[in-house]
């Protein structure tokens, strides 16, 4: 998917990192994009290095804590046999 | 979705459908209908309403297209016509008031600076799902469906409604609430700089 703001080759010059994060952090930047603003911004741009990674020690929590709410199996049973009878 | 042709399935291809296509996203549905509810039987009745209600309306699903967006698609629905109203959650946000603020100059001030990475992995209880429960629900939705199960701007605005630039804002915003509200338990806990 590529919105035409984004395919423009975006640099990770001041002003536009806050952004390239942001499109990052969305999951919406290309790989390319990511891997130059991870391999090289990072390095040099201490704000975006510190937001960066505390996004993704909270996206690291919300996924060990918040995402493993699973489906109970009567549930499921339930699920199948009603859709069963309608059928 | 009601975009597209309706098809017209025999039986066999609808419990295909049904088992191949639908069936596999039902732990991640589980999981949003519990955080929308906040409540584990109610979540229950909402992932089996959803279920049934896209097994009604199956020849509204094309084959081929996203069937996760879908579906979260219809129990986001679900969810506002038949169990926000007989659930205390607050009203609605201003989104139109958020939206501009977020698209002032303020837009990408750091509202916690000083919140650590150290200090995140010391909450090792509920800290962060009582944040993300904490907030909004229209807000909690974003982080959820981004954060958790990886949907993309187009998705989301098709699950939820609203225009891409909304949901970016929308995003952002929530980014930040779910911060200051970890900030506070950092505080909680002990941690002078959080």
């Amino acid at each position: 998917m590529s919105h035409p703001e984004q395919s423009q080759q975006m640099s990770v010059a001041k002003g536009n990192c806050l952004e390239m994060l942001r499109l990052i952090l969305d999951g919406e930047a290309t790989e390319e994009e990511k891997k130059n603003f991870i391999d090289k911004h990072l390095e040099t741009c201490m704000p975006c290095y510190r937001t960066y990674h505390l996004e993704m020690a909270i996206r690291d929590l919300l996924k060990s804590k918040c995402g493993n709410h699973e489906a109970p199996a009567e549930l499921i049973e339930n699920i199948k046999r009603m859709i069963g009878t309608v059928r | 979705m009601e975009e597209t042709a309706k098809q017209q399935y025999t039986d066999s291809e609808r419990a295909r459908i049904f088992e191949d296509e639908f069936m596999p996203h039902i732990n991640s549905m589980y999981n949003f209908a519990y955080r929308l509810t906040l409540d584990e039987d109610d979540a229950k009745d909402l992932l089996q309403d959803t279920y049934l209600k896209a097994y009604r309306f199956i020849d509204s699903f094309q084959q081929g297209t996203n069937a996760k967006a879908w579906l979260f698609r219809i129990l986001k629905n679900s969810f506002i016509n038949d169990y926000r109203k007989r659930s205390k959650e607050p009203s609605k946000v201003d989104y139109q008031e958020v939206e501009n603020y977020y698209n002032s100059e303020d837009v990408d001030r750091q509202i916690t600076p000083d919140l650590r990475v150290e200090t995140l992995q010391d909450m090792i209880g509920d800290e962060i799902s009582n944040a993300l429960n904490s907030l909004d629900v229209d807000f909690r939705t974003v982080i959820i469906l981004c954060d958790l199960e990886g949907f993309k701007y187009d998705e989301m605005a098709k699950i939820l409604d609203i225009p891409i630039g909304t949901v970016r804002s929308r995003l952002h915003r929530a980014r930040n609430l779910l911060k200051e509200k970890l900030s506070e338990y950092a505080k909680k806990m002990g941690y002078k700089n959080a």
